[in-house]
């Protein structure tokens, strides 16, 4: 028994000993250089931080990565790493790559990118797939740039233009249903603009939310029940499980707008559509200028999708007997 | 030769400066985990509240620090919250006769809504650069410290309390709840006031994990009871391996904070190994699996009746 506890204590002060090593390794961050490297470093690595599996996430990070390997080659390393929705454990993946002393930090989505805030104040931390940057860091007046070692691009859509689609598709509509999801902080805020922007249009708008995939059928059959039209913000949630409001809204000829491609292709009519591939390519483009060019992540303003196209699917408006515009493209539902 | 390229990928060093930041968040869990120890160990009682309660504490805490309110003062209104939240799933089971899993998951789904409505949304950050916080990512080293401040104090807290009459009382309702009830004990009132315990921890530690993390998030606790338990019975089985002969309760309580802590290490060492990360919560849990399953097979393979009569020939022999 001496002897266990002696091996546990010796054990046991050995690694306290190389924890407070490592401790200090971990804290002791390089000064602040704009840029985080020097142009003689050959070799970058950056971490990727994902909140959940998803495809409008898997798509942003796949452009990230492509945008990074298309311009630096073989000289960078990514550290791709998932919570798997648990957000937790983006404090514990941020702490990781604090203490490996990456270049670089890809936070996708907004608790991803709260916990790389929180790490570190001198890694170069880029977001992308938050919408609103000055609520999720609890920026005060926020203008376009952080003044910290974050920065990013939004997925914020055009929610005025997405708007002007209802007026343009249904503009005999009374009662539209905004239904979305009440664990997601970016859709509420999608909800308040857009109901801003429809009633001013005049439409009476109402919010529906719910709190995971299973109150989701219930709560969009009374919100087909009470709506003439629905709208759909770019909601976590809601992408994963996009059939069930196809099931509920199609048998009642309720049509339903989305704020995105995937959920459009899933159950909708017709959407203004951003891309996530693209605004991770941005997002990539961005770690680029960092890594290599020098900029300074606290200059650099917020970006948003570079281009939005008008989309309709033309199963489900076939079904509705809704027919657009020559200037609404189909989406390609084989894909 | 694609898994050796794999093994030289692996940088030691980077997995080690990674542990204080595992060691200071499995800190802050076991602070969970003794909470979950109250109501699941002394009280024979698996009360799903935390995984809504810390969620309180989190939300509770974040609100009241960004209006202002200092950080200690946020905290105990935290623990209030997470009382009344014990509070309410005490007598859900006690006055109204519901089944003390479905009373906690009552309590449980109820928390979501005032959680949202107290979080005024799904998040909120509350961000280290602007307000005094106790501990935070950004400084894992007094993190720790204080971490382990916390821990002591409630571990030494506790071990009095449990001490006391009231104390005894509560871990005489879980160990036979009618002897108890026959001894005088009001063992309605006993069950209570443990939950309210139990409840006011986890929502200090949900009310501390916001901070270390930075923001409060409403989905914050889901999943908060698998590693309360897990931690939970971690411990136990460490503390049996390791010091079987010398257990006492204040040995217990140590350890289930310690169970708090190797969960979290193992999460690390997971993340580390750059395993696709869909696979992540499957690892975790085969490693825990792992943990907990050697000591177990050590006992049996030195305990066989092959072994015992092999021994007996040995001996006559």
């Amino acid at each position: 028994m001496k002897k266990k506890i002696a091996v546990f204590a010796l054990s046991a002060l050995m690694i306290l000993s190389l924890a407070a090593c490592g401790g200090t390794a971990g804290n002791s961050q390089p000064p602040p250089v704009p840029g985080g490297e020097t142009p003689s470093d050959e070799s970058y690595t950056v971490g990727i931080v994902q909140l959940v599996q998803h495809p409008a996430l898997d798509a942003a990070t796949q452009g990230f990565r492509d945008a990074l390997s298309e311009k630096l080659g073989s000289k960078v390393s990514f550290d791709e790493q998932n919570a798997s929705g648990d957000s937790a454990t983006c404090a514990v993946i941020a702490n990781l790559f604090v203490a490996s002393n990456v270049d670089l930090i890809m936070a996708n989505a907004t608790p991803s990118l709260q916990a790389a805030q929180t790490a570190t104040s001198t890694i170069p931390a880029l977001g992308t797939s938050v919408t609103d940057y000055g609520t999720a860091l609890d920026i005060d007046n926020f203008t376009g740039t952080t003044g910290t070692n974050i920065s990013g691009t939004s997925d914020l859509p055009p929610l005025d233009q997405q708007a002007a689609l209802f007026q343009d598709i249904f503009p005999d509509a009374k009662k539209v249903g905004i239904l979305y999801c009440s664990a997601d902080p970016n859709s509420k805020y999608q909800a308040k603009v857009i109901t801003e922007h429809l009633t001013a249009m005049g439409y009476t708008c109402k919010e529906y939310t719910f709190s995971d995939s299973n109150d989701l059928q219930p709560v969009a059959t009374l919100a087909t029940s009470e709506s003439d039209v629905l709208y759909l913000p770019t909601d976590n949630t809601i992408a994963s499980n996009i059939e069930i409001i196809k099931n509920v809204s199609l048998p009642v000829k309720v049509p339903v707008i989305t704020g995105e491609e995937g959920t459009c292709k899933g159950a909708g009519v017709a959407t203004l559509s951003i891309s996530y591939y693209d605004i991770g390519y941005t997002t990539g483009e961005m770690a680029y200028d960092i890594l290599t060019g020098g900029a300074d992540p606290s200059t650099m303003e917020i970006r948003y999708a570079p281009k939005f196209t008008k989309k309709y699917n033309p199963e489900i408006c076939q079904a509705l007997g809704i027919t657009l515009s020559a200037d609404y493209e189909a989406i390609d539902m084989t894909a | 030769m694609q898994l050796l390229e794999y093994f030289l990928s692996l940088n030691p060093a980077n997995l080690l400066a990674a542990i204080p930041g595992n060691v200071a968040q499995g800190l802050l869990w076991g602070v969970m985990a003794l909470g979950v120890f109250i109501t699941f160990r002394l009280l024979d009682f698996a009360d799903l509240t935390v995984d809504g309660s810390f969620a309180t504490g989190g939300a509770v805490t974040v609100v009241l620090i960004l209006s202002g309110v200092p950080t200690p003062a946020a905290l105990a209104v935290a623990v209030a919250a997470g009382v009344l939240a014990g509070l309410v799933t005490g007598l859900l089971h006690t006055v109204w006769g519901i089944p003390g899993i479905l009373a906690g998951i009552l309590t449980q789904i109820s928390l979501w809504s005032i959680n949202l409505l107290v979080l005024g949304g799904a998040n909120k950050a509350v961000n280290v650069d602007k307000y005094a916080l106790l501990v935070s990512l950004r400084n894992v080293a007094s993190s720790i410290i204080t971490a382990l401040a916390f821990s002591g104090v409630l571990v030494f807290l506790l071990y009095w309390y449990f001490g006391t009459e009231q104390g005894s009382a509560i871990r005489a309702t879980g160990s036979n709840p009618q002897m108890a009830k026959a001894q005088g004990i009001n063992i309605d009132f006993m069950k209570v006031l443990a939950l309210c315990l139990s409840n006011g921890l986890v929502a200090l530690s949900g009310g501390m994990m916001s901070q270390y993390q930075g923001f409060a998030d409403i989905k914050m606790g889901q999943g908060a009871i698998v590693i309360g338990l897990a931690a939970v019975i971690i411990g136990e089985v460490l503390a049996d391996a390791l010091l079987a002969k010398y257990m006492n309760f204040a040995i217990r309580l140590i350890f289930v904070v310690l169970g708090g802590v190797v969960y979290y290490l193992v999460i690390g060492l997971v993340m580390w190994l750059r395993m696709p990360t869909d696979l992540l919560k499957l690892l975790t849990a085969v490693i825990v699996a792992v943990f907990l399953a050697v000591p177990y097979l050590r006992a049996q393979s030195k305990n066989s009746f092959a072994l015992a009569s092999k021994r007996r020939a040995n001996k006559n022999a």
